[in-house]
């Protein structure tokens, strides 16, 4: 074949994959590839292509134009995530796909175990040899007989390592495989897709993390908004460079100054030292009235968690919360009792009834107010989806419509009104816009500055930059379930925003 | 692992408190006869248990158990009637009622992708209707008892070997055989996986609709190889035999440590279980209480088992997130300036 020659060293090519997901374009004309046995760094903000190439390659997805040649042969349009296996692609994930309750050798093992001679039981002896040879060779930290619920999750991700070893993988993706380890993991990591590469098997890193990126990889790939922007190689990679690359230059050239009139008002909220274990550590900061503060950080790096546990749907293990001068101990009874709203991130799981109409998706975020008495007023529950649906200029404007079949933005609208048919002191909204176009999203805005004026205090979760720049007053990046960096007063770029999120602070810090 | 021990020494411990409190209160508890009964008694629900058990570690549930035992009764009163085959011949036939049943299970919850709680209680009112409809009838059409007098017939539940009633023995040896397909065979792991993480387990290269389409079919012939012995053992049967039996049976599987989540348990536990259950209904009788009174303690025993165990994993992770907590105060905060 010609390409085979054209790519002599390649491993994976993609040429012109295209992706759209019914109407938005995700992946847009993409060239990609990866060399045997290099270690290559995929980067780009949220929402700019990374994971739904991923899935692309690893046939979790089918893709709607384009070529992938992969060892030589062409992918067909659609392949199972088993195809893609079977030829040596394999998938470390985050969440990973080990069977509990089993040990590491029978996890590696699974479904390929060795048997005495021609029958169907399994060779244990056999399997926790081979097992424990395979972890000696890498001289991984593991015991073959360990159960799986007993090691640490760095420790299972070695698991996953093994169980695509052993099935002979040529490329491995990791796919944020650092964001749950400890330093000392992290350090281990490393020096493991370094054996890799020594082995001849391509990794392709996927991380949001700059320095990590920086000492690892070969090349690096960066996407924005579907499209390739650069491809780096070692010489070219500095975190900076790719962080510029990442963001572009047009939205850099939109910053504003900040006002800092909100700091003369009253705290409405004031959170000292919260903790949850696992999900954040000491957290700590004040919301004044009318504010819009902006809450930024990688995706898990723990500004949802904050919010939600702030809400009452998480337990706070230790810190104190004031509302209004008063202490506060969040639930969610009490929440919307004393005003306080929350618009979730993922709209389909936790923000909407799709298989209800708009009125009955309003109406159930107000039941304390259309049926003090247990029995819902439909004149009042109709008469506040008709307030919902003018205000935030949902279409079609037909109360009886279901919301499943509204589209992303208007559902967005719906989940918005709920909370905003109500009297509310305080809001936290976590990634209004995701997945929404952008008249839309301009309407979101409006409204969220229009809430704001009316003097509500605003806990802005997002990941989209230009969101935070354009609404926040102030933003505090989170990093690594901590509070990093707090920007305030100073021309706020989506620049120093992501530099913060990825642990590069001195420039960050400097015009504050 | 030590936790899943820990459960096990304690029901273990039960198991013997509950036998010398009855003990204490009733002697003729501890006659040899007693026992053997009592053990009879655990091993008719054990054996419908031990196929119920690979159904609940592989994470679904099989609610039409009472149905196959009913209609295989049944299937088997009307050999007896009707025909002179000799029991090798129809007996084997009579086991291919559960052996259909699980097949007709499990092909509408692997093809259709249908609740397996939906599908198996429809298969058990289609099958307790059938035996119903093939129930031997006097010329008024009223169902009548028959009474077996077939010797080879009775063999098998009303006969002992060696002390033991054979019905123990089937179910030692069907519990041991399980234990060692579970524990030692692919295809026993194949349950652990698809339990634990069906999509994980078919991205390895599990067959998930094979792997649930056989554990419903050995599900479907342990409960009719149960309703041979038991039948065998009352010498009679009624349509109505089995129904109601899911009760006994998931208790037993619960309170040996298997879970509805799937993914975990095993044999060993469901054999204790069940014997668990036999002596705590032996138990309400040598005592002389109301035996009206035996589905609301099972009933009881069955919640207090899902309690204690989901209790006990709370525990364990609360424990787990104080001494977190812990070494997060003593380490300072490095949050930045």
């Amino acid at each position: 074949m010609e390409t085979k020659h054209a790519n002599g060293d390649n491993l994976l090519t993609c040429k012109g994959v295209t992706k759209s997901y019914n109407g938005p374009i995700v992946l847009d004309n993409v060239d990609f590839s990866v060399r045997r046995g290099e270690v290559h760094a995929l980067v780009g903000e949220n929402g700019a292509g990374k994971s739904t190439l991923i899935k692309v390659v690893t046939g979790a997805t089918g893709r709607n134009s384009g070529t992938i040649t992969f060892d030589g042969e062409q992918m067909p349009l659609e392949f199972s995530r088993k195809d893609a296996q079977a030829r040596g692609i394999a998938c470390i994930f985050q969440e990973l796909s080990l069977i509990p309750g089993m040990t590491v050798a029978q996890n590696i093992f699974l479904a390929k175990e060795p048997t005495i001679g021609r029958t169907r039981i399994i060779d244990k002896k056999k399997m926790n040899h081979q097992a424990q040879a395979l972890i000696d060779k890498y001289k991984f930290p593991l015991k073959a007989e360990a159960a799986i619920d007993s090691i640490s999750i760095a420790q299972r991700q070695l698991v996953e390592i093994l169980k695509a070893l052993s099935d002979n993988a040529k490329l491995m993706i990791m796919d944020e495989p650092t964001s749950s380890l400890t330093k000392t993991e992290v350090e281990m990591l490393f020096e493991i897709i370094h054996t890799l590469r020594g082995e001849g098997i391509s990794v392709l890193y996927i991380s949001h993390r700059m320095e990590e990126v920086y000492a690892l990889s070969d090349r690096v790939t960066v996407l924005r908004d579907g499209k390739l922007v650069s491809i780096l190689n070692k010489d070219m990679i500095s975190p900076a460079e790719i962080i510029r690359l990442m963001i572009g230059h047009s939205i850099s050239e939109k910053a504003v100054h900040h006002r800092l009139e909100s700091k003369r008002s009253p705290v409405v909220l004031e959170v000292e030292n919260i903790t949850t274990v696992g999900k954040f550590e000491n957290i700590s900061f004040s919301l004044h009235k009318g504010e819009i503060l902006g809450l930024g950080g990688l995706v898990g790096s723990g500004r949802t968690e904050v919010v939600r546990a702030l809400y009452g749907i998480d337990p706070i293990d230790s810190g104190s919360v004031k509302f209004l001068g008063t202490p506060y101990v969040p639930s969610v009874k009490a929440s919307i009792a004393a005003g306080i709203g929350f618009i979730p991130e993922e709209r389909r799981l936790q923000g909407i009834l799709a298989t209800q109409t708009i009125t009955s998706n309003i109406g159930i975020a107000n039941l304390d107010v259309l049926a003090p008495k247990g029995v819902v007023s439909i004149r009042k529950e109709l008469e506040r989806a008709q307030k919902g649906i003018s205000l935030l200029n949902v279409k079609p404007p037909d109360p009886s419509h279901l919301v499943g079949n509204l589209s992303g933005g208007n559902q967005q609208k719906v989940v918005l009104a709920k909370w905003l048919v109500r009297d509310l002191k305080l809001v936290f909204i976590d990634e209004p816009t995701v997945g929404i176009d952008i008249g839309a999203k301009e309407e979101i805005y409006e409204h969220i500055r229009k809430l704001s004026a009316e003097g509500v205090s605003i806990l802005l979760v997002s990941s989209d930059l230009p969101e935070l720049t354009r609404l926040a007053d102030r933003v505090l990046v989170l990093r690594k379930g901590r509070i990093f960096h707090e920007f305030k007063d100073c021309v706020l770029t989506g620049e120093k925003i992501l530099r913060a999120a990825s642990g590069i602070i001195e420039e960050a810090a400097d015009e504050a | 692992m030590s936790s899943h021990a820990t459960r096990r020494l304690i029901l273990l411990s039960l198991l013997v408190l509950i036998a010398a409190v009855l003990t204490l209160m009733n002697p003729v508890f501890l006659t040899a006869g007693n026992l053997l009964k009592l053990l009879q008694e655990a091993s008719q629900t054990g054996i419908v248990a031990v196929g119920f058990t690979l159904v609940m570690i592989s994470a679904g549930i099989d609610m039409s158990i009472g149905g196959i035992i009913a209609l295989t009764a049944m299937v088997s009163i009307n050999f007896i009637s009707y025909t002179k085959l000799p029991v090798y011949v129809f007996v084997p036939l009579t086991l291919l009622v559960g052996v259909a049943a699980g097949f007709f299970n499990g092909f509408f919850i692997t093809r259709f992708k249908l609740p397996e709680f939906i599908v198996t209680l429809a298969t058990k009112g289609i099958l307790s209707g059938l035996a119903l409809v093939i129930a031997v009838k006097d010329s008024m059409g009223f169902v009548q008892n028959v009474y077996i007098q077939n010797e080879a017939y009775l063999w098998f539940g009303s006969s002992t070997f060696g002390g033991l009633y054979r019905t123990t023995i089937a179910f030692v040896l069907l519990g041991v055989g399980t234990q060692f397909f579970l524990k030692n065979t692919r295809g026993g792991t194949n349950i652990y996986a698809t339990g634990a993480n069906a999509s994980a387990a078919k991205l390895t290269g599990i067959s998930t609709e094979r792997t649930v389409m056989g554990v419903y079919v050995f599900s479907g012939f342990c409960a009719s190889l149960a309703a041979i012995f038991i039948s065998s053992r009352m010498m009679t049967a009624m349509p109505e035999l089995g129904i109601g039996s899911e009760m006994d049976v998931i208790a037993s599987v619960v309170i040996g440590g298997t879970t509805f989540a799937g993914g975990m348990g095993d044999i060993w536990g469901t054999m204790i279980g069940s014997v668990f259950l036999a002596l705590i209904k032996n138990g309400i009788l040598k005592l002389g209480i109301s035996p009206w009174i035996q589905p609301i303690v099972i009933g009881g025993i069955i919640v207090l088992t899902v309690i204690i165990d989901v209790w006990q994993k709370k525990l364990s992770d609360r424990l787990a997130t104080k001494s977190k907590l812990r070494k997060i105060a003593s380490a300072p905060g490095r949050r930045a300036a």
